[in-house]
């Protein structure tokens, strides 16, 4: 007969990442992790810690000792056991063969079930594990299908699902001891690569990627250089970790004879994504990530991303937003930037042939002669000359609810030569917004 | 019986359009779009990276001048999270050094180096540019302002301003776009050649309509007359 405990921790001392496993684990052998609790196998445990009120009590005790407070409860099913936790008083146990009982006046937002099946049963109304329980289980198939029933066993105390146990995850780590010292970056490299690629193939072997790197460099003096990178994306390929360590190096590179080197790697489930035989080619994650890396260093972070329109009506209001051009799938929609453009800016239609206007940033100050109230000659560092036909003003303004509120009015306008261009007066000076070209 | 009279273009001109136009940029290859201001060069290389994003293509727009305006982009209906905007604050060298790392990044389906009247451009680094994407699938433009002798492009269209297009009679209402014509001024490429027309012979005539987008307003969405 199995026996589950469930450890649920009360609010307001909520532990800290993990404790509650090490308290779980320091007492059973079988230990699941769940999103607000930890379950263990409580079966067998009477040589060892006596009867399960005693377990739940040392349990209580030895998360108090860590600084938390948890409610534990006992049963036969997890479901009991983490109803019993929720609606005891600090320790709950259940009897054997009473999970039913103790789970029918729980209500059945406590049942793991889909929001679908939860507003069926609502609608018929059903409102404790109880009264799921009594209804007939063919009818219940009929109406509510396999997940009825699964719910109906379940607040029967009935769970078939084993604990699903704990196991450590590997540790990716790779070190190496430079018995002369390396000074120059070069061979610190080589070691760092040849480092890379054993753990690299190690996440590989497990179907994982790399998320972060961190890297500790001992130094002769006794000091340490230590440093951490995170990619955009998980890497599995050692040349583009390598690369991104080199530049990472470069940057900062140790101050020192390095005697030792330490490279760590924060593994995470590599993401699997079937491209399609249709779908256009995009770049790499590791060449994109190492090229945003190089332009990011020449023209600087605030000047590359990807163009965004952002919710206003001020001329030129436009920000650079995050490049990611793995979101992008067909049949997908990226999720919406924030200040992102507005439906009536709408981008992603394809339409006629659309004049483009090339923008002066910042509007380049001008000198323009007005007759009866239009402008007849412009005279700037960018352009000049006599305007041979013009149309405006069209008065722009907003915000002016703030205490910046903007107001323009702009012309189009035509050059002697051909060129057209748009002006801007902002009440006090003229300005050159940009060429349509 | 009369005879039915329909307006005929002029000797040499297409009128299907700029889509025969834009599917003749070859990828692999540097090609150069040539215009002053005001000759549609803009507009021409905006639809193409509309076409090419609506399509699910990535494009890397490097912007020597910071002259790209997004919103124009977007009402050609590019998508503009599949555009790569880099800004390159008018200096010439950064340009360059953007466009060949962009260049040898596999996977972008368009690298733009849009430089209008910066430069000139040594005939080496567009030797270099050329080379970083050849036997891939990038296609590789060059927007400048006047050809120069020597360069390696393998397609080379002009553009030229015809003239403005204005709403109402005098007094003018508003600008409705503009007429610039396109013309194919070098094909190195033997498998490439003009719809209809022989190579180098392929002229097109572009009526580029000014999108009523608005600029401004809050409280005036339209562009109307103050």
């Amino acid at each position: 007969m199995s026996r589950i405990g469930c450890l649920l921790p009360e609010a307001p001392s909520l532990p800290p990442p993990g404790a509650l496993l090490q308290v779980a684990l320091a007492h059973s052998p079988r230990v699941e992790e769940a999103s607000t609790c930890v379950y263990l196998d409580a079966a067998g445990l009477e040589g060892l810690f006596g009867d399960e009120p005693t377990l739940a009590e040392r349990l209580r005790a030895a998360a108090l000792a860590e600084g938390f407070s948890i409610r534990v409860g006992v049963a036969g099913s997890r479901l009991a056991a983490l109803v019993a936790a929720r609606l005891g008083a600090g320790v709950a146990i259940v009897e054997p063969d009473g999970d039913a009982a103790a789970l029918a006046p729980a209500p059945l937002s406590l049942l793991p079930i889909s929001e679908e099946l939860a507003t069926r049963l609502e609608r018929w109304g059903l409102r404790t594990m109880g009264e799921l329980a009594a209804l007939p289980t063919t009818g219940l198939f009929e109406r509510a299908g396999a997940e009825g029933v699964r719910a109906q066993r379940l607040a029967r105390g009935d769970d078939p699902r084993p604990l699903s146990a704990w196991r450590p995850g590997p540790v990716f780590e790779e070190s190496v001891e430079c018995e002369w010292g390396l000074e120059a970056l070069g061979p610190l490299m080589e070691r760092l690569g040849a480092m890379a690629e054993r753990l690299c193939a190690r996440l590989a072997a497990r179907g994982l990627a790399a998320d972060g790197f961190e890297w500790t460099c001992r130094l002769a003096d006794g000091r340490a250089h230590e440093g951490a990178l995170t990619p955009a994306v998980p890497l599995t390929e050692s040349g583009a970790v390598t690369a991104l360590l080199r530049l990472a190096l470069e940057g900062r590179p140790p101050r020192g004879i390095v005697r030792a080197i330490v490279l760590r790697v924060r593994p995470t489930r590599a993401a699997a994504a079937q491209e399609s035989f249709t779908d256009p080619s995009r770049p790499s994650p590791r060449f994109l990530e190492a090229t945003m890396n190089r332009l990011v260093a020449l023209v600087g972070p605030d000047r590359v991303g990807a163009p965004t329109l952002l919710d206003s009506h001020r001329p030129d209001a436009v920000g650079l937003g995050a490049y990611a051009p793995l979101s992008l799938r067909r049949g997908t929609s990226a999720p919406p930037r924030r200040g992102s453009t507005s439906p009536h800016r709408g981008e992603g239609r394809v339409r006629g042939p659309v004049l483009a206007l090339r923008r002066f940033r910042p509007p380049a100050p001008a000198a323009v002669t007005v007759a009866s109230g239009r402008p007849v000659a412009l005279r700037s560092s960018r352009l000049g000359g006599r305007i041979v036909a013009g149309v405006g003003p069209w008065r722009v303004s907003g915000e002016w609810w703030t205490p910046h509120p903007w107001l323009q009015d702009e012309w189009d306008v035509e050059l002697a030569d051909g060129t057209l261009c748009r002006l801007a007066h902002d009440g006090s000076a003229w300005l050159l917004a940009g060429v349509y070209d | 019986m009369g005879i039915p009279i329909e307006s005929s273009p002029p000797p040499g001109w297409e009128r299907e359009g700029i889509d025969g136009l834009l599917g003749l940029f070859p990828p692999g290859r540097l090609s150069e779009v040539v215009g002053s201001r005001s000759s549609g060069a803009s507009s021409l290389l905006l639809a193409l990276i509309a076409r090419i994003t609506t399509a699910g293509g990535q494009v890397a727009f490097v912007d020597a001048t910071d002259s790209l305006d997004p919103d124009s982009a977007a009402a050609a209906g590019a998508d503009l999270s599949a555009l790569l905007w880099v800004r390159c604050g008018g200096r010439l060298r950064v340009a360059l050094g953007a466009a060949d790392l962009l260049a040898r990044c596999p996977g972008f389906a368009l690298v733009v180096l849009d430089l209008d009247d910066l430069g000139p451009v040594p005939a080496s680094t567009c030797i270099r540019l050329q080379r970083a994407v050849e036997d891939t699938d990038t296609i590789l433009i060059l927007r400048v302002a006047r050809h120069r002798e020597g360069s390696p492009a393998s397609l080379v269209l002009t553009t030229r301003r015809l003239g403005p297009q204005w709403m109402g009679l005098r007094p003018l209402t508003r600008l409705a776009g503009l007429r610039s014509e396109i013309a194919i001024t070098r094909v190195r490429i033997s498998t490439l050649s003009s719809p209809g027309r022989g190579q180098g012979e392929g002229h097109w005539a572009v009526e580029w309509s000014l999108q009523d987008v608005p600029s401004g307003a809050g409280c005036a969405g339209d562009r109307r007359g103050a």
